[in-house]
């Protein structure tokens, strides 16, 4: 199974939802895929899931959704038991498992050695925990989490092939600031207020 | 090992100081809401113990407990992303804890986080020197301004104009927070 085909059926279903992407070439893809200031594109490995997090904590009506990987999500395993213990019922996370990390030389990653993802969310105490075996699968798991109320883990195997896309962009100041003038227009909030100038505080 | 006699007198000698430390707490937790705080991430110390069950129970605060520090930083991202002021209190190894997700994410994105860092090992602790010695030449390297609290009457003010400078200056902020702030030690004038 390739990623771009599962992220190709997800681009056709978030809508307006916010979408975190871990760093590596997933983004890349995704934002190929589906260009839009909602996107934020993680820089830190392993942080993914824990952004995401904040977001779905700071605007409970909105969804978001993390795309991780298996690398990423290995680092930041307490993100799982946090994200269990604040269970956000408008956070979806995707896992995307190729088994290797894939943007610092395709090293094998403790999943290819039999570490089970899905296992650890459940555990973890994310009880809608679920591997997609097929990109069909794939589709009515992410389809069911996007329109559900419920907190979501998606574990999906794929192949370590990547498609060829366009670089990203912007950097990460740029994606700062239009990741939240978009959402200052789309949640009609005021983020960022008019400062008196120095003296006349 | 403490005898259980000299661990019956440390204890009365916290409790003896705990109607402090409650009331520091609440101070500070009331002055982090009128800086505008809206989600709080922690991770206990037992010198944070009041501090942190009054963030437990403020109203109109998001509180994360954390299982590890560096995702709190996540966190307060997220959250900040979104249109929240964020803090996250935890004790100085927790902050070194932290630190790439600092480096990487927050002074990289440039993200303003008030952090609330217990400064063990400060002088006059009998334990974690070496945390203590190298708090704050880690927070020079990074590049973060900090400020060492011990006097509980100047926290409101110097917790909101923290949360300025870090608005203005889109950076984390640290606080370094002391016993005599949190009421487990009496202070000392000249310090």
């Amino acid at each position: 199974m390739k990623r771009y085909d599962c992220l190709k059926t997800l681009a056709s279903q978030v809508n307006d939802a916010l979408v975190v992407s871990s760093a590596g070439a997933m983004t890349l893809e995704w934002n190929s895929l589906h260009p839009n200031d909602g996107n934020l594109r993680v820089r830190t490995l392993g942080l993914c899931s824990s952004i995401a997090l904040g977001m779905a904590l700071g605007l409970p009506h909105r969804r978001v959704v993390a795309l991780d990987g298996d690398g990423s999500l290995l680092m930041n395993l307490c993100s799982l038991p946090t994200i269990a213990r604040m269970r956000p019922t408008n956070l979806v996370h995707i896992v995307f498992d190729n088994e290797v990390y894939e943007a610092s030389g395709s090293k094998q990653t403790a999943t290819g050695a039999g570490t089970d993802l899905v296992g650890i969310a459940r555990a973890a105490g994310i009880t809608n925990s679920q591997w997609a075996k097929t990109v069909d699968e794939f589709a009515k798991l992410a389809a069911a989490a996007l329109g559900g109320n419920e907190l979501c883990f998606i574990g999906v195997k794929v192949s370590t092939e990547r498609t060829a896309v366009p670089p990203f962009p912007i950097d990460e100041v740029e994606n700062k600031y239009r990741f939240m003038r978009h959402i200052e227009k789309s949640e009609k909030i005021e983020i960022f207020k008019t400062n008196l100038p120095a003296s006349y505080i | 090992m403490l005898s259980g006699e000299r661990l019956g007198e440390i204890e009365e000698q916290v409790s003896q100081v705990s109607m402090t430390a409650a009331e520091s707490a609440k101070i500070l937790v009331n002055g982090l809401k009128d800086a505008g705080i809206g989600l709080i991430a922690t991770l206990p110390d037992i010198n944070l113990s009041d501090l942190l069950r009054e963030v437990e129970e403020a109203k109109g605060v998001i509180h994360v407990p954390l299982c590890r520090e560096e995702e709190g930083m996540g966190i307060c991202a997220g959250g900040y992303l979104v249109g929240k002021k964020c803090a996250a209190i935890m004790q100085n190894g927790g902050f070194f804890n932290s630190t790439n997700a600092i480096v990487s994410t927050l002074l990289q994105y440039q993200i303003p986080v008030l952090l609330l860092i217990y400064y063990a090992g400060d002088i006059g602790d009998r334990t974690f020197a070496s945390t203590g010695s190298m708090t704050e030449p880690v927070l020079q390297a990074l590049g973060i301004r900090y400020y060492i609290m011990r006097d509980i009457g100047d926290a409101p003010e110097l917790i909101k104009r923290a949360q300025i400078l870090a608005e203005d200056a889109r950076k984390p902020i640290a606080l370094l927070l002391t016993k005599e702030l949190l009421g487990r030690r009496a202070a000392l004038k000249s310090l």
